[in-house]
């Protein structure tokens, strides 16, 4: 019976799945790039903040769930939602109350451009390609 | 996003769950370990070893024990076949384990053992005294309660194992100091002890009562003594001497001796207590894990026939031979207080560190040191007059019984009693079953016993 | 797509790692001839290069699970093929290669899911066509379709498609319709169905050890629905019908029928070779084997029926050892988790990586704790690690949908003009 063997091998499992933790943290970055090619880099702003689009199906509204919670007694609590495909996204409503307008024309569902502006209730927001910001 | 986020919760809160189950799992092995591994079959126990490394149990199958080395010490030590149950190995299993998680199994070179107080030597050397014929003898160091010799008969060897188990006399299982016995004139001590703390050293001194031969008690009983002719007006030190039965039966009864004193004294020497109606329960001294049985009585009526029998030792009387040599350790240290008896000085674990180390216990305070003093006295004096010959070369303080059994057919010869020496501090109780069928002699048991101890 | 560097460290590690294992046999086990070990290595190493250079084809954003999922299968490899003394077991290296496989079917099937969620009345099918298979072919009281050269277990395929089922129907949530005076989700309703009618076929199976995993797949994906967006669920309905379910446990178990309180209550101790004699085995094996082991092939744990699946933790941890064992189970934790350190990019896919988890955690609790005797022992396989092919492909292409999630396709189902295309998203949004 070799102790020092089975140690090893126990410390070398975990080595190697430390490795693989590492590569897979690593990645979180190029990872990070590969989602904004799918998404087409694309951003939401209003006056005050930016709001990034990281993932597919986001939803837009006042209730504390929302992936993007405008607080706004005029904003319905489900609103809209925010979905891409090929690259495109598209927003619809979801049984809001005051509607969607884009670009001020009411909409149910419409695909978005960049510089697209979306009101909901009172409040305003800007489609955009992404700015880096300082 | 907060949707993407609820996910990786319920993800997380699985895996937590998970790991934390993990960790109790882990936990629990690493705890319950030595017991899963004593249901191995590679399993094997250690040692135990008597005072001078003599090894009277061996679990791991190294050492070449010789057929019958173990005969006088079998239905004490006992084994892990299961066969027997009251008996030290079988009790202490887990503390001969020869395997720890960390080190896993280690049969040969595992140094888990305990390392009794038993003298072997001298046990066998009184268990060859007693010839054949059956009984028991315990001894013990009554200033540290060191179990030296305790042994009994028939016994049997584990190592040869247990066939024709169903032709074996009863009793060959069991050590008998451990289980009650008609303790006859011995009981005379505790009813000594129990007169002074009620009427005080004095009170009882004072009292005499003539023995005729036999005594009608205020109940119409006869109570007879073993001396037809009478013993004529004594006083304590004359009847505890002549062991007269009328004189402890009109003790018992006098009118100074009220039953709930009596009652209550005795529970306090840890008899168990029936009054005729209901039963008492029996209680039980632990001895290292052994189950020792204490005493019991019938006190109903002072007056009464069976309850006097009960005080003088005879009738539904039972004490074990542990328990009488017990109070011999609290008469002896004239303290009041009992000794307590234990059978492992050390345990030592898979390493050889030592796990467990025995330390001297006393029990409660039972009577006064006064009292404790004066029976020493009274019973120092029946040494020197009666046993001066025939346990030859030691002070000894001691109480003889003879117990019927078996519906008056047999008689069983009982010595109690202690070495009066703070050098030799030792007190013992013997049995000798149905002493009129064997050359054995009881006083010689004790002395060979001695000798053999001394040494 | 992923960076070479790192590729090639975590072959090189996954690669070490198996090398570090063969060693420890070699050093540490029981074998009549050292062939044995060079077939066994030739096998490992062979399956270890050739995933390797196939893996780049498929274009993935991250490798992760693909390296912990094939660390883990030739890990399994060396067990199986060490229970007992050193042998190549070819039907296990067989079994290996097929979740492989089907850890790629379920990466290709997965990654879209849209494309996934126009094929989701398929799985709807899929799961009626293995129930009546279990119907007609099982039988009351057995799990195993028995072909002669193989047995299978149908029940076991159900898992993933209920997984799959219960993503692919989250976006429904908020497609209420009015069904009398209620506003339903008739997707849920469909899904609750499946569930009770799973979870009664597998009780009328007496496959009483997958209904808690089919239970925690449900649990888990009815948790993320009614978290989702309209499904009104305050926390405080939540914490309602959660000690609901608890009182209501209670109560099943006081109610329990003696045979069941028997199997919960056991004290497998008291005679150890009649109904606890697996887990007593067991228990009394990790014991021998304590923190490192016997060694490779030296335990006797082999002699007992269900070595190689139901009590194999107890097994490894004898011939290798509790710690290694315990490190096995945490690789498989690390491929769970994978998710939280690269998340999901859509809800589907983060509903399926939680499903996954759900199912994983469940059977390996009941496979290690029950054999344990924590709980009642029902002999469910652990995942990769147990011998047996139905458990092996199911995983595989549980997995296989974990790697999905990791990297992920959002683009149209069809090469159909755009309007089309539209009009198909309206529907599934």
């Amino acid at each position: 019976m070799d102790i020092a063997i089975c140690a090893a091998a126990v410390a070398l499992l975990d080595i190697c799945a430390l490795v693989i933790l590492i590569a897979s943290y690593m990645e979180k970055h190029s990872g990070k790039k590969v989602w904004s090619k799918i998404a087409a880099d694309m951003e939401l702003t209003d006056e005050t903040r930016v709001y990034p689009l990281e993932c597919d199906e986001i939803l837009i509204g006042r209730h504390a769930s929302a992936d993007i919670r405008i607080q706004d007694m005029s904003v319905s609590r489900y609103h809209a939602m925010l979905n891409v495909t090929d690259g495109k996204w598209t927003i619809n409503d979801i049984g809001s109350k005051s509607g969607i307008y884009v670009n001020g024309e009411l909409v149910r569902h419409v695909r978005l451009y960049d510089n697209d502006v979306i009101t909901l209730g009172n409040r305003r927001l800007i489609f955009r390609k992404r700015r880096i910001q300082k | 996003m907060k949707s993407i986020k609820r996910c990786q919760l319920v993800i997380t809160l699985f895996l937590l769950m998970f790991i934390a189950g993990l960790g109790i799992l882990t936990a629990r092995i690493y705890k319950d370990a030595p017991f899963y591994i004593t249901h191995s079959d590679n399993y094997r126990l250690g040692k135990v070893y008597d005072r001078n490394k003599d090894v009277l149990f061996d679990g791991s199958g190294t050492v070449d024990i010789p057929v019958n080395h173990l005969i006088d010490v079998g239905n004490l030590i006992g084994d892990d076949k299961g066969q027997m149950e009251n008996t030290l190995v079988a009790q202490n299993i887990d503390k001969l384990s020869n395997y720890s998680f960390n080190e896993g199994i280690d049969n040969k070179n595992g140094k888990a053992a305990i390392y009794t107080t038993l003298d072997h030597k001298a046990n066998r050397a009184a268990y060859d005294a007693f010839m054949g014929a059956d009984g028991c003898i315990v001894a013990y160091n009554y200033k540290t309660g060191e179990i030296l010799v305790c042994t009994s008969l028939p016994n049997i060897d584990p190592t040869s194992g247990y066939e024709g188990l169903e032709y074996m006399k009863s009793g060959t299982l069991m050590s008998k100091a451990m289980y009650g016995t008609v303790p006859g004139s011995t009981q005379k001590v505790s009813t000594v002890i129990t007169a002074m703390e009620i009427l005080g050293q004095e009170g009882l001194f004072s009292k005499s009562y003539s023995c005729s031969g036999y005594y009608m008690n205020g109940s119409g009983g006869k109570i007879d003594c073993h001396n037809s002719w009478g013993h004529g007006t004594q006083n304590i030190q004359q009847a505890v001497e002549n062991s007269c039965n009328p004189f402890f039966a009109q003790l018992v009864e006098d009118a100074d001796m009220p039953l709930e004193s009596i009652k209550e004294m005795y529970t306090r020497l840890g008899y168990a207590i029936s009054d005729g109606e209901n039963e008492a329960e029996d209680s039980y001294i632990d001895i290292d894990g052994i189950q020792c049985f204490k005493a019991s009585t019938t006190l109903t009526d002072t007056s009464d026939f069976a309850t006097q029998w009960g005080c003088i030792g005879q009738g539904e009387t039972l004490a074990s031979p542990m328990q009488l040599m017990m109070w011999q350790s609290a008469i002896a240290n004239e303290s009041g207080k009992m000794t307590m008896p234990h059978i492992i000085k050390q345990v030592t674990d898979v390493k050889g560190n030592v796990t467990e180390k025995a330390q001297t216990k006393y029990s409660e305070q039972l009577f006064s040191e006064e009292t404790a003093a004066s029976v020493k006295q009274i019973l120092l004096t029946n040494g020197a007059n009666h046993y001066q010959y025939s346990i030859p070369g030691y002070k000894v303080a001691i109480k003889s019984g003879t117990a019927q059994v078996k519906h008056g057919n047999e008689e069983n010869a009982l010595l109690v009693g202690f070495v009066d020496d703070t050098k030799f501090p030792i007190a013992f109780c013997v049995v000798l079953e149905n002493k009129y069928s064997t050359p054995a002699v009881a006083e010689n048991i004790v002395t060979t016993m001695l000798n053999n101890l001394a040494k | 797509m992923t960076n070479p560097v790192s590729y090639l460290l975590s072959c090189i590690f996954v690669i070490v790692t198996h090398g570090s294992m063969l060693m420890n046999v070699y050093t540490n086990g029981k074998y009549d001839s050292i062939n044995d070990i060079i077939t066994l290595s030739a096998g490992v190493i062979l399956l270890d290069a050739v995933y390797f250079i196939i893996m780049p084809f498929f274009k993935q954003r991250t490798y992760a699970v693909d390296f912990m999922l094939l660390l883990i299968l030739n890990m399994s490899m060396i067990f199986q093929s060490c229970f007992g003394g050193v042998h190549f077991d070819a039907k296990h290296f067989i079994t290996c290669i097929a979740a492989l496989v089907s850890c790629r079917i379920g990466y290709i099937a997965c990654r879209n899911h849209r494309w996934i969620q126009t094929k989701k009345k398929f799985v709807w099918a899929g799961i009626a066509v293995l129930m009546v298979i279990i119907l007609l072919f099982t039988g009351s009281r057995s799990m195993w379709i028995d072909l002669g050269f193989m047995s299978i277990q149908p029940s076991e395929f159900i898992k993933p498609l209920l997984v799959l089922a219960c993503a692919t129907s989250i976006a429904e949530q908020m497609n209420k319709k009015k069904l009398g005076e209620f506003n339903v989700v008739y997707d849920n309703l469909i899904l609750f169905g499946i569930t009770a009618i799973i979870i009664l076929f597998q009780w009328w199976c007496r496959d009483l050890g997958s209904i808690p995993t089919f239970a925690a797949i449900y649990a888990s994906c009815f948790f993320l629905r009614i978290c989702y967006p309209k499904a009104k669920f305050s926390k405080k309905t939540l914490i309602i019908a959660g000690s609901v379910v608890g009182v209501l446990g209670i109560i099943a178990i006081i109610l329990a029928p003696a045979y069941v309180k028997d199997r919960i209550f056991a004290d497998i101790w008291s005679d150890p070779d009649a109904n606890g004699y697996q887990q007593t085995k067991a228990l009394i094996a990790i014991a021998e084997g304590g923190w490192f082991g016997k060694g490779a092939g030296k335990g006797f744990l082999h002699k007992v029926f269900a070595y190689e699946s139901d009590i194999v933790f107890a097994t490894i941890s004898e011939e290798w050892g509790l710690l290694y064992a315990l490190m096995t189970v945490l690789m498989l934790l690390i491929m769970v988790a994978m998710p939280l350190v690269n998340p999901p990019r859509s809800y589907y896919h983060g509903t399926m990586c939680a499903g996954i988890a759900a199912a994983f955690t469940m059977q390996m609790a009941l496979n290690i704790f029950g054999s344990c005797n924590m709980i009642p022992f029902t002999g469910v396989t652990l995942p990769f690690i147990s011998a047996g092919g139905s458990s092996m492909v199911t995983s595989g292409l549980m997995v296989g949908m974990i790697v999905a999630a990791q990297s992920p396709v959002f683009a149209n189902p069809s090469h159909k003009p755009k309007k089309s295309g539209k009009k198909r998203k309206r529907r599934t949004v």
